[in-house]
């Protein structure tokens, strides 16, 4: 055990810290074009795509650098990079399942985000029973006709190209008849329409595709293997984020304090109450663990690729922290917790979803995170099976296949 | 940055753990709730022999010189077995001398310790309860050829069988740590007994105790420092063994949810049952995470040692109560009885949530590290 950072790690956030104070910018980057040219940056910089191999235009970084990289954007605030499915997910997948022509085509443009990717899995009766899409392929001789519906598509009315599951064999049992296929999202059969969220703005969409036509040479990996290809994709999300994601819920406590300090109850400020303290303690215990515990998987995967199943219980364990915590931040905040938009210096947090915004704003995001991506049931139930080993339920659609 | 055990660090925890499946079963356990001493002689000495007692002293004094981390890997261990014993107290205690005591205190104490001839402990609460070392109500006052303590002394752990009492009591010149002989004139003990049958503590009243000059542990009112260094290394291997304990407990329910059959499939298959397990796994594995980063920042001298100590007590605290409790809730009825081992586990782990600072406490120095 040794819980320093290597000196090549510290010298690397060193770099990296210079290199944010000199390049960030001072001013909110409101159009799609300036968050483009920060994203093109950074990639110049080596900041973007850290983990691919330098042959599709990675930069062959260790997950630590990359954590190093998020953590250092997280504490001066920088607009974050667009494309974060694309270079997370779907990049990956091109790269391990896709052959060299799609290599070519599509991954250098998607790091340096001249091409906006999202994905196309849930479907309104989807959602964790992913395995039983709709969305029909029918097989044109050298392309698919697609027709269906997805739903919670981030990025979807900037994104270019889509990462899509679809049916391509309704006869046989559900998880087989499913295949991945790169879909054109700039063509008359796809029309994309926004959903507006809990937080009032619109960060997901719906993506309606009728006698959509992708071509039989965007077919990633087999005819009717997709459910293998996304059962792989799903391992790349964690890990990465979690510095960053605990040093922004760090400065959002120091805005907590500052709240104690300004607020009042009883002509006394807040943070004189024991009772006030007693939760500013249980939440900053909770939000050190979580730190501790994105080290303890930034460590392990210094050893090995993959976290495999246990990589769900750090999804799990960041995400109803994120509930609790904000939870906690509300009950402090009284009244003030209410607020969308910012009255006071200490309401404005990073909310790490891309939108700024207030301590409310990050509470209802916090929602999210135990839907997205798996949610927290299915994530224990990946846990008790594939970590403690426990008997599979029966389920009413085993018993049928 | 390496979170995992080096080798030498799984094979202290393998043969940890071979040594108390065999020596500590639950039967062992029990055997001894019935005993006054409350501890095996045998075990303690066996114990001495594997090099548990001195495994942080230094060589000189028969030790291993190794680390908290070592400590936490065995407490945890111990914490598994609920290991009945002083272990430690006296740990804990020989840290103390070797931290502020003379060259004569050192080779009075360590090397009996470091052989499992002697025993000691360290009585941090006064009458009033309090943690703090700021507030210390039992006095030292000066006489003709020493010391005398005045006060009293509450949940000492395994005061009854130790050979030397670490008492911290008020001098004029501020807290002072006193080497005291049980035997003393005007010491009086009374056994204080809890839910866990094989956690023994001790009520100690002082009544005008002489304590020799030679006895004082470092400078007269210089203790605060040794008395938060101590308290912060007992919170953070009390939070081992519960870590201990919780994962016991996490095992037996996982096991007993693979085989135990309701409405004809094993009642892991359930998700009421399967999500309960795998949400005491993931307490159980953030307070891994939490005991030995603290243990590590302890080893380090990390500037964010205190704070990490206060964090493991706190969030293990909740953690294995939570996860033990829960273990009893996947038995169900057989989970409650006497019969049943779990409660061996889930007192064990109660018993240690209000020593060396309890959840509020822990809580209470985290606001003080962070909010500034």
């Amino acid at each position: 055990m040794d819980l320093n950072y290597a000196p090549e790690d510290r010298e690397f956030r060193a770099k990296t810290r210079r290199w944010l104070e000199a390049n960030t910018p001072r001013h909110e980057l409101k159009t799609l074009d300036e968050r483009k040219a920060w994203h093109r940056k950074l990639y110049e910089a080596g900041y973007v795509g850290m983990l691919w191999p330098r042959e599709y235009g990675g930069w062959g970084a260790t997950p630590m650098q990359q954590a190093i990289v998020q953590d250092e954007m997280a504490r001066v605030s920088a607009p974050p990079t667009i494309n974060g499915l694309g270079i997370g997910f779907i990049g990956p997948t091109i790269i391990v399942h896709g052959t060299e022509a799609q290599k070519k085509r599509y991954l250098k443009k998607m790091l340096t985000a001249e091409e906006i990717w999202c994905q196309l899995y849930s479907e309104p009766n989807a959602g964790s029973d992913l395995a039983s899409l709709k969305t029909r392929a029918e097989d044109q001789g050298d392309h698919f006709l697609v027709n269906g519906q997805k739903i919670w598509t981030s990025s979807g009315p900037i994104a270019d190209w889509g990462i899509l599951l679809c049916r391509t064999d309704p006869k046989v049992a559900k998880h087989r008849g499913i295949s991945c296929v790169l879909l054109n999202m700039r063509q008359p059969g796809v029309e994309v329409r926004p959903l507006k969220q809990i937080t009032g703005s619109s960060l997901f969409s719906e993506v309606f595709m009728t006698n959509a036509r992708a071509e039989k040479s965007d077919l990633i990996g087999g005819l009717n293997q997709g459910w293998e290809i996304a059962q792989t994709t799903l391992g790349y999300e964690r890990g990465a984020n979690s510095l960053g994601r605990v040093t922004r819920h760090a400065i959002a406590f120091n805005q907590l304090v500052k709240a104690t300090r300004e607020l009042k109850r009883g002509g006394r400020p807040l943070i004189e109450d024991p009772a006030i303290r007693a939760k500013l303690g249980r939440v900053y215990a909770d939000l050190e663990v979580q730190r501790y515990a994105a080290l303890r998987v930034l460590s392990a995967l210094q050893k090995s690729d993959s976290p495999g199943a246990a990589s769900s219980i750090t999804k799990l364990s960041y995400t109803e922290f994120e509930k609790r915590y904000y939870e906690t931040a509300l009950e402090i905040l009284g009244p003030y917790g209410q607020l969308m938009v910012a009255r006071e210096e200490f309401e404005e947090v990073d909310t790490s979803s891309g939108e700024p915004g207030t301590f409310a704003t990050a509470f209802l995001w916090s929602r999210a995170g135990t839907i997205y991506s798996g949610s927290s049931e299915i994530q224990k139930n990946i846990i008790g099976e594939r970590v403690l080993g426990l008997p599979k339920e029966v389920r009413a659609d085993r018993l049928k296949a | 940055m390496d979170y995992s055990f080096t080798s030498d660090q799984q094979l202290l925890k393998n043969s940890a753990r071979a040594f108390l499946d065999e020596h500590c079963k639950p039967a062992a356990v029990r055997l001894l709730w019935d005993d006054p001493r409350g501890e095996s002689d045998t075990m303690w000495k066996e114990m001495a022999q594997l090099g548990w007692l001195g495994l942080s002293l230094p060589e000189a004094y028969g030790g291993s010189a190794l680390g908290m981390v070592e400590s936490a890997i065995l407490l945890e261990e111990l914490g598994r077995a609920a290991y009945p014993g002083p272990y430690w107290p006296t740990v804990l205690a020989a840290a103390a001398v070797e931290a502020a005591g003379t060259d004569a205190q050192k080779k009075r104490w360590l090397s009996a310790i470091a052989t499992g001839d002697a025993r000691a402990t360290l009585a941090f609460l006064d009458a009033d309860m309090d943690w703090d070392p700021a507030v210390m109500t039992t006095r030292a006052e000066k006489t003709s050829n020493g010391w005398a303590l005045s006060g009293t002394k509450r949940f000492v752990p395994w005061a009854h069988v130790a050979n030397v009492l670490l008492i911290p009591a008020r001098a004029p010149e501020g807290p002072t740590v006193f080497l005291v002989d049980p035997a003393a004139s005007g010491l009086t003990m009374s056994p204080v007994q809890g839910m866990d049958l094989a956690t023994r503590w001790v009520q100690i009243n002082l009544d005008k105790v002489p304590v020799a000059t030679d006895s004082l542990l470092g400078e007269p009112g210089q203790a605060t420092p040794l008395l938060t260094s101590l308290l912060r290394r007992g919170a953070v291997g009390a939070a081992a063994e519960m870590l201990g304990a919780a994962r016991r407990c996490l095992d037996m329910a996982v096991g007993y949810a693979k085989v135990r059959e309701q409405f004809g499939q094993p009642i892991g298959s359930f998700q009421a049952i399967r999500h309960k397990c795998s949400e005491m796994l993931l307490e159980v594995e953030n307070s891994h995470s939490a005991v030995y980063y603290a243990a590590w920042a302890l080893d380090a001298k990390a500037e964010d040692e205190g704070l990490a100590a206060s964090v493991a007590k706190a969030y293990v605290g909740d953690a294995g109560r939570k996860v033990c409790g829960e273990a009893i809730q996947v038995h169900g009825g057989i989970g409650f009885t006497w019969e049943y081992d779990l409660h061996i586990y889930f007192k064990r782990a109660k018993a240690l949530e209000p020593m060396y600072g309890d959840v509020d406490y822990h809580r209470e120095q985290i606001v003080r590290y962070v909010a500034r």
